[in-house]
This record gives C-alpha cells, structure tokens and sequence, in this order.
C-alpha cells in the first residue's frame, strides 16, 4: 500500500468525471490531501456506475439498505 | 505503524478534523452506492422484487452475522495494543457489540415472514462480495490495527435504509410488515450509531497512518458494497 500523495488529485478526480468545481473550498482540501491508493479507489467506484446503466427513476424512499 | 506523529482527531496534513476528512472523501463514493441501491430497489415487478428481497435478506444475514464477532476481536486486539488510541477504541467496540448482538436474528425472522427459509439461508454459502466485505475487516484488525475497522462501520451505518424503505417495499412486494423489521430498526438506530462514530474519531489521538487505514478501509468498503448491491440486482435467483 503506498501512503503518496499523488501529484494533483483534483486533476486526476476530474479527469474521471468527479464534479470538482462543484465542491467547497474546504472539500477541495480534503481531496488535495489524497494518497494514491484512496485515488485509485475512488476513481473504481466511478466506473461502477457503467455497470448501473441508466439513472434508476426511484422513489425517495427506495434508498439505502447497508446493515451493520 | 509506529513512529508517526499523533493528532488529535486532526488531519495531520489538513488541519481538518478527522470526521471531516472521512466524510469529505466518501462524499465522492455516495453518488454511485446511492444509485447501486436505488437499482437494487427497482424492479420490474412484485414477484421480481419479492425475490429480490429474499435474496437481499439472504446476503445480508450472511453480512450481519460477522458484525459482533469482528466488534470483539477489535476490542481484544486493542487490549493487547500500547497506543493512546487503544482504550477509547476498545471501549466503543465493546458497547458497539452489545447494541448490535441478536440482529442477525431478525432477519432470520424476517425472512420467514417473506415466505423463506431461515435454515436455508443460514446454510448457504455467502456471497463472495459478502466474505470480501468481512474478511478484508479481519485482516486489518489482525494485520494493521482496529481502528480501521470505523471505516467500515461508516459506511454500513452511512447508508442505512431510508426511513420509509421498509413501508414502501411493502407495498410493492405486499409481503407483511413483519418481513421488514430489521430495516425499519435500522433506519432508525444507525444514524444516531454515526453520529457517535464521528465523535469518537475525532477524539482519538489518530496518528497520520491510523486515518489513512481508516479512510482505505471506508473506500474499500463502499466500492465492495456498491458491487454487492449491482450483483443483488442482476441476480434472477437462478444463482447460490
């Protein structure tokens, strides 16, 4: 695991379609401070959405459902 | 894991609270686990959904049924740890245990009245989304250190079911009230259990390496969630 931080983590969050200039200043210090490993991480997740397919016209109820 | 520079509940290279760094990064994963959930929550109709929901409370106990056992090895492996994070850490997860002990019960309950089998979903195997999500805790408690284990804890509590999730798939799936117990708890307990967690970070002495186990751990744990609920959705039943 590698604790780095990668050289721009804002341009690389962008780069994968993350909406960056819509966050908060204080936010973009959050995500200045990413190391690699969390990038990578969250930059999986986005593509998850390819397997979601369309947006799912839901209820607001019909949210959630982890259990601990 | 030695040898780093504590601070109180502080990002070392921030300044921002440790809650604040935690939440600021999931922020970015909640839009697709979001939506993962709502996918799993829509289909094409009631049979489709009661079925769905079978197979949901199925994994789930599967889930579930490590969240006490994992609670009290982090509680042990703290005693045998020498950090200033330890004692806090073992106290929360020993009172996290008590509170969370017995629902693994519900939703045995639950599932049979949906219509299931409770013997059945107790023998089969776990989804492997399922083992990876609490196996990959076992290792950081045992290998790493037990603080990760709130990234985890995060994120299940984070996305609990809505509060109205219960009386909606209800309706849809006309099953009875009684099949929706332990989301209907959940939606209630869980928000307050964060909050909770939030304090608790932000008290901890947390080194620079703790938050960052903590912060993979809460990423791993929401990537492999939002798979598990994609693969849920996608499963016509015809799978173990």
């Amino acid at each position: 695991m590698t604790g780095h931080e990668p050289a721009d983590a804002l341009t690389a969050l962008e780069a994968a379609g993350f909406g960056i200039h819509a966050l908060t200043e204080e936010q973009h210090t959050v995500l200045r401070s990413l190391t690699e490993t969390e990038l990578a991480l969250l930059i999986d997740i986005k593509g998850r959405l390819d397997d979601v397919g369309p947006e799912v016209q839901a209820h607001s109820d019909l949210a959630g459902g982890a259990l601990f | 894991m030695t040898g780093q520079r504590a601070s109180t509940g502080q990002g070392a290279s921030t300044g921002q609270s440790a809650s604040t760094g935690l939440r600021g990064r999931l922020a970015l994963a909640a839009p697709t686990l979001d939506r993962a959930a709502r996918t799993l929550w829509t289909a094409a109709g009631p049979d489709d959904l009661r079925g769905r929901y079978l197979r949901y409370l199925t994994a789930m106990h599967a889930l579930i049924t490590a969240s006490v056992p994992l609670l009290e090895r982090a509680a042990d492996r703290c005693g045998q740890l020498h950090d200033a994070c330890a004692p806090l850490l073992a106290d929360y997860f020993a009172r996290h245990a008590r509170e969370e002990r017995g629902h693994d019960d519900w939703l045995l309950e639950d599932l049979a009245a949906a219509g299931g089998s409770p013997e059945a979903a107790k023998a089969a195997v776990p989804p492997p989304l399922v083992v990876e999500l609490a196996g990959a805790q076992y290792y950081r408690i045992e290998h790493r250190h037990p603080v990760a284990l709130l990234g985890y804890i995060a994120v299940l509590e984070g996305n609990a079911p809505a509060p109205g999730l219960a009386d909606r798939l209800a309706a849809d799936t006309g099953l009875p009230a009684a099949a929706f117990r332990t989301l209907r708890e959940h939606a209630a307990l869980d928000t307050g259990h964060l909050d909770d967690l939030c304090q608790l970070l932000d008290a901890l002495p947390l080194t620079a390496q703790q938050q960052l186990e903590t912060s993979v751990c809460a990423l791993h744990t929401a990537d492999t969630l939002t798979r598990l609920f994609l693969q849920l959705a996608a499963d016509q039943g015809g799978r173990r």
